[in-house]
């Protein structure tokens, strides 16, 4: 944790940071003096001339001062440390995240990730001053008092000191226990529910099947079964949250003892050892700070631990190679023996494609869902990285390629077009900001986005709204199409929208396809007839191999798979419901 | 400073900031009631425009003397950015510095302005089940404000003290579901009095009138209606006879109260009725519980006090050791401790196992409670809710309650008893020092008093902020695929928002780090031992103390303002338990699908026919969705429903297939009314398949035999193979026999051929369908359709329609408007009529009618 603190601090801060921990030390040891101090005083106020403890007093006020100066100064840094820990840690994190693999981002993951970015704010600014310093202080203190015990009676200084990691293990002890507890309650009640909200979920189909009342019975007594071994288990975690409680009102007993035993020895006087058990006291508190910071404790990691994920998530490969300054027009692409998994123990998604695409020529990838039509299309974006093989432009391997170059490379339209709060006019441009307005104008018309501004007072000022929303689906589809147009890359890229009804974007889709403007070599994954005729060659994907490859006119000539999915789709569009007649085809 | 007197200084302790407020214009709204434009630069750095937020503005004196009034006035608009605002006043008579002001305001005049204490007004998620709104001219701005942020399905009672002729032409916020009424002022309790007597469950009310209407109405709104704390907020918005405001400047002569007129005897509208409140239910839930959990906590309190006593034992022992007890005594009395530090641990934990046994019991009954409920509710109330709030309600409030039953009862007492134990002691010990103890704590708590008020709207900023971010860092992630393929602008909003973002914390949390070391400082242990040792020293050596009475401080009174602050921190455990409780109870509420003991009605009705007979519904009550809609399904045949969203289409289908119930007419099947069919009786005539489908965890077998757990294999693959699954079905693991799962998953479209093949094998006689179904999944549309064509064969079908060009071919077509049946008849006769769906066709040019309602 502490490693992750000092990551997230910038370079000119930790020269701070030692400064605090110094300060936070220095107070420390001012706060124990201040403890043991009370020994002469006390020693006086019960000894037949109380007023000899006015000195002592001063000693005590000044210690106090002291320390109240020394947490001050510490306090400022601490705060400054805090604010650069917001500041620093909420921009590294919002940086790496461009550079993590995409393949990481699993709905957990992604989940951990925006918490990190968008709730550890206010966490970071108190991490130091509410946390750090605070449980610095109580570990320190005891020990702190310990030491300074030894002067004044040997074994108690010693049963003090020995007392700490004692003391110490047991509040772990009984933290991770607890813990442990709450996780165990946790998983028993979801256990429990899981089934309630499973019985919930599949309502509408049970009723219909009229199998609610014999699902309920099936439930209930599942539950019934259930239920005892989980509270047993529960229960069983109990004893152990008493510990750090019964150690600590043992070590005050024992403390305290000794003290008396000493005492009736002869070895203290009355006074001294009356002094002594308020010092006794004042050595336990410290732990008991410690119990009260235990939520403050758990929230500060908790922050820290989704920090830590993001950063230590795995991140892309950079290259740093340039392209040929002579590469110019549409590039011919090559994938040898592409190999690709999402996760390690993952299936192959793709096992060692080869495919050459042609300078200049659209390809439609066409294939059943999970046949790796997306992840291909990923993969030549650059957004995935192979696990093996090379993705080959114009023969350079792209992951030799520096970021920007790798990014200049590829435009992609995406089936979920994510647009940025901002104008119309702006995410449009976002494919080349230095754009001029003929070109921005030809891409606006070609994906008919002056369709949708021309009925919008703003026109292209229109705001798109937090991630697009003001707009509809398939006005957010026109701007994105818009976008990929305008970027002046060699190789587009389209996902076609699945969804049947957005088939108003269609004809914008195949002009965005037939545009001849750019050189370009273009690939789409394809879902609708139109598009698919706008290519020069259509390939077959199946489970991630390449099954049929050729023309549209070759392949339906063929009649294969390619045939066979091409009737289906044409039957689908005219589809009718139908009902007495029985089906009309 | 002078001029604004004491309330002035306190007010810039708390630092509220002056801002200086331009007239830009004023026009009048009623006789005696007008809107004065304003503009401010800096004003919206501190406020916030929110439903019913006020400023503070300080009016000169109309007397030209040196003293400035300070009176409160409701923001009614405002454009944060710009700066720009207005605030409507009355001019009332007698007149006051701030509605003399108003009559004489002119463009380019300034007055200062503060934000302050501001309140504003918030729908919570589940509104309430209506708003019941009192005030008079004076809150009108406020009530406006709320009338605009009310859903317009709401309710809305508003009552309004009225005090001159003019007030009703004070303009209103309009509402659908608003009633207005004025009440005249006879006296202070004329309003209260006027207030409907009736059942008001459920109902949040809010109060902006006259100090004096007000006392009447907590009375009759609290103590006959039995409205609950948390559901009514009241706040007088003036004085009858009396000056409302401060003043700064001139001492305040406390002006003698005008004598209000003899209050004209208005008799109560009727007797009050007491409602309940689901605001109440957590006390309902809990109910059996409340013995175990008052006993409980007074055990917990013996713990804590015996938790305390070793230190009592410590000053004790310093007793006799001063005394010169002999060896033995003090050998007890370590006895003595040992005995009781080992008593109290084992209390302790006998108390928290105790309780997890009483929870442990309860938890299971509730979970059999929710399960016998989710079966008994209408299907409707789960599309409604969707599966978080099910998961919620079900999981995580469970798990809270877990939490309030076994921890936050015991923490909460033991937080609150101890505090209050060592102060006992401590007083009873000496006084003196006793009440010192408190000096820290005064300045921890005034410190924290000038935070909170300086922080004022940013508090409520703050969640807005973690709100807004939390949605933007959604979007940055969900962006990445098209960030990193266009890179800079594209992902330069999110991080222009973080700065944004990370300045408002800044620039509100950087100011309070000194009064927050002044905090810590103040309540730390060294600084009340420093307190004590000063005190002690002090009377101690004036002998006006003896010695032994200083231990207890030493030794309990350091962390008293640790313990004294934990309060708060204890009993905030309580209310994340509370409230889901009250979900809980809210949840077990819901009215249940009754099965009427209806007459075995003779089946006059061949049972494929389906009868809409004057079918009235809505969601809520008074908000109709479908109005009189009366059709007829004959055996067989396809009708379907078609209207622009939000017609009513999926809502009337939804009616047949009984996920609501009608609110006047009937749905009948085979001449039974729904209602008096049982679920199972029901579901054998009338299957439905929509969207959503519904895997139940088993293999594929039991999800297709679902309806007939006895079917064999060979009508199970006749279905999956009527549905065009079966193939698929043998390519997984273990063809018929593989578990659904993450490993054996399948499609969407491949679901849906599952659902289809379902309903094969139930064969229901009448059959919902949504048209959306057949679309849902490109790769596999055409499988789902021919899936579709079997399963509609035959059958009486009710289909909900997203494009007219699918149902061409439907027996009937009934078009839906405003939940009305605008026409009826087959494609042809309603092409060739050229009515409402002859607009509908040529709209959607045999497209789609885009954002269809996919879903119910
Ligand atoms: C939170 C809050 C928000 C408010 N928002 C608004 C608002 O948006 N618009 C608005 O007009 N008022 C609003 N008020 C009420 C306004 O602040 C008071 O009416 C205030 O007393 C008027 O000050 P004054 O200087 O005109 O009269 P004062 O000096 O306070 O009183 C002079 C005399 O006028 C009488 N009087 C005061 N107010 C009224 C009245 N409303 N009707 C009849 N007689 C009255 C008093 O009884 C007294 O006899 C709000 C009050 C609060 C607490």
């Amino acid at each position: 944790m502490i490693r992750t603190l000092l990551q997230l601090l910038p370079a000119d801060r930790r020269r701070l940071a030692a400064g605090h921990a110094a300060l936070t030390v220095l107070g420390v040891a001012l706060r124990a003096a201040g403890a043991v101090l009370l020994v002469p005083l006390v020693a006086d106020l019960f000894g037949p001339d109380p007023g000899g403890a006015w000195p002592w007093l001063g000693a005590l006020a000044a210690v106090t001062a002291a320390g109240w100066a020394v947490d001050t100064a510490a306090a400022r840094i601490g705060f400054d440390l805090g604010f650069a820990l917001l500041d620093n840690g909420q921009h590294s994190i919002a940086d790496r995240l461009t550079r993590i693999r995409l393949t990481w981002f699993t709905a957990a993951h992604t989940a951990t990730a925006r918490q990190a970015v968008a709730t550890t704010g206010p966490d970071l600014v108190g991490l130091v001053i509410y946390l750090v310093t605070p449980v610095a202080g109580a570990v320190l203190l005891p020990v702190a008092i310990g030491l300074a015990l030894l002067p004044i009676s040997v074994p108690l200084g010693l049963a003090a000191l020995a007392g700490v990691p004692v003391l110490l293990v047991a509040f772990w002890t009984t933290r991770r226990i607890g813990r442990v507890a709450d996780r165990t309650a946790e998983d028993a009640n979801t256990a429990l529910t899981e089934r309630i909200v499973e019985f919930a979920r599949t309502q509408p189909a049970l009723r219909a099947a009229r199998r609610a009342e014999p699902a309920r019975g099936l439930v209930g007594a599942a539950l019934a079964a259930q239920h005892g071994a989980t509270v047993r288990l529960v229960l069983l975690q109990i004893p152990g949250q008493l510990l750090f409680g019964l150690a600590s009102q043992a070590a005050l007993v024992l403390l305290a003892g000794t003290t008396t035993a000493l005492a009736v020895r002869g070895d203290l006087g009355v006074p001294e050892a009356i002094a002594l058990l308020v010092v006794v006291a004042r050595y336990l508190e410290a732990f008991a700070a410690l119990g009260e910071l235990t939520p403050g404790i758990e929230t500060a990691t908790t922050a820290l631990r989704r920090i830590r994920a993001v950063r230590d998530a795995p991140t892309v490969s950079i290259g740093a190679s340039a392209r040929p300054g002579t590469a110019t027009g549409a590039p011919r692409i090559r994938l040898e023996r592409v190999a690709f998994r999402y996760a390690d123990d993952g299936p192959q998604v793709l096992d060692g494609l080869d495919l050459t695409l042609e300078a200049g020529t659209t390809t439609a990838i066409v294939g059943p869902s999970g046949s790796g039509k997306s992840t291909l299309l990923a993969l030549l974006a650059g957004l995935h990285q192979p696990t093996a093989g090379r993705v080959l432009v114009d023969g350079d391997d792209t992951a030799a390629l520096a970021p920007d170059e790798r990014r200049a490379l590829v435009s992609v339209v995406f089936q979920q077009p994510y647009l940025f709060d901002g104008t119309i006019r702006d995410n449009v441009l976002a494919g080349d900001p230095g754009a001029g307005e003929d070109r921005l104008g030809h891409a606006v018309a070609l994906a008919r986005v002056d369709e949708v501004t021309a009925r919008l007072p703003d026109g292209e000022r229109t705001a798109v709204g937090e991630a697009g929303t003001a707009l509809s689906g398939g006005e957010r589809q026109r701007v994105s199409i818009a976008r990929a147009l305008l970027k002046p890359a060699p190789i587009l890229l389209v996902d076609e929208a699945t969804s049947a009804l957005d088939t108003e974007n269609e004809a914008a889709v195949v002009q965005a396809l037939a545009d001849r403007t750019t050189p370009r070599t273009r690939v789409v994954v394809a879902h609708r007839l139109g598009s698919i005729r706008h290519a020069d060659r259509v390939v077959f994907l199946e489970d991630g191999r390449v099954v049929e490859d050729g023309t549209v006119e070759g392949l339906l000539a063929a009649g294969g798979r390619f045939a066979d999915f091409w009737r289906r789709r044409e039957a689908a569009t005219g589809w009718r419901v139908v009902s007495a007649g029985g089906s009309d085809t | 400073m002078a001029k604004r007197g004491f309330s002035g200084v306190v007010i810039r302790s708390y630092g509220a900031r002056d801002h200086e407020v331009t007239v830009v214009g004023k026009e009048s709204l009623a006789p005696h009631f007008v809107r004065v434009r304003l503009t401010s630069a800096t004003l919206f750095q501190d406020a916030v425009a929110v439903p019913t937020a006020w400023l503070r503005f300080w009016f000169p004196d109309p007397d030209g003397g040196e003293s400035e009034h300070q009176r409160a006035y409701t923001i009614s608009s405002a454009d944060e950015t710009t700066g720009e605002f207005t605030i409507d006043m009355v001019l009332h008579e007698p007149a006051g510095p701030a509605s003399l002001w108003a009559k004489r305001v002119e463009p380019g005049w300034t007055i200062m302005a503060t934000s302050l204490g501001s309140s504003k007004f918030d729908v919570p998620e589940e509104p309430p089940a209506g708003y019941l709104l009192i005030g008079d001219s004076a809150s009108i701005p406020a009530v406006n404000s709320i009338l605009a942020a009310v859903p317009v399905d709401v309710p809305v009672e508003v009552y309004l003290e009225q005090h001159d002729d003019a007030d009703p032409l004070v303009p209103l916020t309009p509402h659908p579901r608003a009633r207005i009424h004025w009440v005249p002022r006879q006296g202070p309790a004329s309003l209260a009095a006027a207030i409907e007597a009736r059942d008001w469950s459920d109902w949040y009310a809010w109060a902006g009138p006259e100090s004096g209407s007000l006392k009447h109405l907590r009375t009759r709104l609290r103590d006959e209606f039995g409205f609950p704390k948390s559901e009514l907020y009241a706040q007088a918005y003036w004085y009858y006879g009396r000056a409302f405001g401060k003043r700064r400047g001139t001492p305040e002569p406390e002006p003698a109260a005008a004598p209000e007129p003899a209050p004209a005897a208005a008799a109560p509208s009727g007797p009050a009725v007491r409602g309940a409140w689901r605001a109440q239910g957590a006390g309902r839930l809990l109910a059996p519980l409340k013995r175990t959990l008052i006993l409980s906590g007074a055990l917990q309190a013996v713990v804590t006090l015996v938790q305390l006593a070793p230190f009592v034992l410590l000053v004790e022992l310093a007793r006799r050791m001063l005394a010169g007890a002999a060896e033995s005594t003090l050998w007890t009395l370590g006895g003595w401790a040992l005995g009781l530090v080992g008593a109290g641990t084992l209390l302790g934990g006998a108390l928290t196992l105790w309780l997890h046994a009483v929870d442990a019991r309860f938890a299971r009954d509730l979970r059999r409670r929710l399960l016998g409920k989710l079966a008994r509710l209408p299907l409707g109330w789960f599309t409604a809710r969707g599966s978080g709030h099910v998961k919620q309600v079900v999981r995580d409030d469970t798990l809270a309650l877990h939490y309030l039953v076994t921890h936050a009862v015991p923490d909460a007492v033991a937080a609150v008893v101890a505090p209050v134990a060592v102060l006992a002691y401590l007083f009873a010990v000496d006084w003196r020092i006793a009440l010192a103890l408190f000096l820290p704590v005064l300045v921890y708590v005034m410190t924290m008093t000038v935070m909170v008020v300086q922080s004022g709207a940013r508090t409520a900023l703050a969640l807005r902020w973690s709100e807004r971010m939390n949605r933007e860092a959604a979007g940055y992630l969900e962006g990445q695929p098209v960030i990193r393929v266009f890179g800079g602008a594209a992902g330069s909003t999110f991080r222009a928002r973080l700065d944004e973002y990370i300045g408002f914390l800044d620039d509100w949390q950087r100011p309070f780090t000194g009064k927050k070391t002044l905090m810590d400082l103040a309540t730390r242990p060294a600084t009340f031992l420093l307190l004590i040792a000063f005190l002690g020293t002090w009377l101690v050596s004036s002998g006006a103390m003896d010695p032994v009475s200083l231990l207890p401080f030493l030794l309990l009174g350091t962390t008293f303002g640790a313990r004294l602050l934990g309060i708060g921190y204890g009993l905030s455990g309580l209310r994340t338990g509370l409230l889901a409780a009250r979900r809980i109870q809210t949840t077990l509420d819901e009215s249940e699908l009754q099965v009427r003991a209806g007459p075995a009605a003779a089946a006059a009705e061949a049972p494929g026919t389906v009868v809409f007979d004057r079918v009235d519904f809505g969601y809520r009550p008074g908000v109709p969705v479908i109005h009189g809609v009366s059709i007829v399904l004959r055996p067989g045949t396809l009708t379907a429903l078609v209207g622009p969203s939000g017609s009513g289409k999926s809502t009337l289908a939804a009616l047949l297939a009984r996920f609501h119930d009608v609110d006047t007419g009937a749905v009948r099947v085979g001449g039974h009314d729904v209602r008096d069919l049982t679920a199972d009786e029901l579901y054998a005539r009338v299957g439905f398949v929509f969207q959503q489908t519904q895997l139940v965890h088993g293999t594929v077998h039991d999800n297709i035999a679902l309806a007939l757990p006895d079917a064999s294999r060979e009508r199970v693959e006749a279905a999956a193979r009527a549905a065009y699954l079966h193939e698929r079905i043998l390519r997984l693991p273990r063809g018929y026999d593989t578990v659904l799962g993450p490993d054996a998953a399948l499609s969407g479209g491949e679901r849906q051929r599952l659902t289809i093949a379902r309903a094969i094998l139930a064969d229901p006689a009448v059959l919902v369908l949504d048209e959306a179904t057949a679309f849902a999944d490109p790769e596999s549309e055409y499988a789902v359709q021919r899936a579709l064509d079997r399963l509609t064969a035959g059958r009486t079908v009710l289909v909900i329609a997203h494009r007219l060009h699918t149902i061409t071919g439907a027996d009937q077509i009934v078009v839906l408007d405003g939940g009305r049946v605008a026409e009826t008849g087959t494609h042809d006769e309603l092409h060739a009529a050229g009515g409402r769906y002859r607009q509908l066709w040529d709209a959607g040019a045999n497209r789609t009618t885009a954002r269809a309602e996919a879903t119910l």
